[in-house]
């Protein structure tokens, strides 16, 4: 038996935003696929990735470091890391490990964007 | 007291570890764990399969986990991981601090070995176990988790 995760990517907003919407499990097995939409959100220069995991039934350490490793980088070339819509099993990991003090969270993939806009406006 | 059962080998390697952590947490349904335990559980398993397959099998493609676990209704799930790999001194490990974790950290260390104490009662390790005392041949590396209901 293998894990597995889908990622389905947009673009929203022309092109600043990549939204990023994970299925399944992201653990040791499949968090490559993650590091892989990753990079390819920054190098398409969007300026905010919001990950909505709404359908993300279950995270390990492994996932978790992506997300690190993953805002660091974003954050290092002036973009940000926002997620949304987490499933009650992975909010509880994500508070656990004191991610929710790092990581913009938002209810509703909608209040994701908006902040990204927002905080896109500002910049500009 | 209906003690329930379950063990299995599985090669050393992550596309195998689901399997493991899934067969425990039905062991773990079987008596009544509450959904958020059952989560914990899992993750527990997957995290110390995990950490053998990376770290105590690091330089090793042959090697096998053995879990089994052990659950007593109305009491606990005793689960057991034994390897053969590297031993490690869990001490070594740095204590992974929610307080102090800032982004970009993604090497930080110790986020496993966290996870694991987090999410059961009791977490012991054990280096070189002699195989006599297992009835098996060779030594093994023992790792104890355990979860009250």
């Amino acid at each position: 038996m293998t894990s597995s995760l889908s990622i389905t990517s947009q673009s929203l907003a022309e092109q600043s935003i990549a939204m990023l919407s994970l299925a399944g499990r992201l653990d040791a097995n499949t968090v490559s696929q993650l590091e892989r939409a990753l990079t390819d959100a920054q190098l398409a220069g969007h300026r905010a990735i919001v990950i909505d995991l709404g359908e993300l039934i279950y995270i390990s350490s492994s996932g978790l470091r992506v997300l690190l490793t993953g805002r660091g980088n974003a954050r290092k070339r002036g973009a940000d890391i926002l997620l949304c819509n987490l499933q009650p099993a992975v909010r509880e990991i994500l508070e656990m490990v004191g991610f929710s003090a790092i990581f913009p969270i938002f209810e509703s993939r909608e209040q994701a964007v908006a902040a990204a806009l927002a905080t896109s406006d500002r910049e500009n | 007291m209906d003690i329930r059962e379950a063990s299995l080998t599985i090669p050393a390697q992550l596309d195998q570890i689901q399997h493991a952590s899934s067969v425990v947490r039905r062991l773990a349904e079987e008596i009544g764990f509450a959904e958020s335990d059952l989560n914990q559980i899992e993750l527990a398993v997957y995290e110390a399969c995990a950490n053998i397959v990376q770290h105590a099998y690091a330089h090793q493609t042959d090697g096998h986990v053995h879990i089994s676990a052990r659950a007593e209704p109305g009491r606990r799930i005793v689960i057991t991981l034994l390897d053969t790999g590297t031993t490690f001194d869990p001490q070594t490990i740095p204590a992974y601090d929610p307080q102090q974790v800032t982004e970009g950290d993604g090497q930080v260390g110790g986020l496993g070995l966290f996870l694991i104490r987090r999410m059961m009662d009791e977490v012991h390790f054990e280096f070189c176990v002699p195989g006599s005392e297992l009835g098996l041949p060779g030594c093994f590396n023992r790792l104890t988790l355990i979860k009250n209901l």
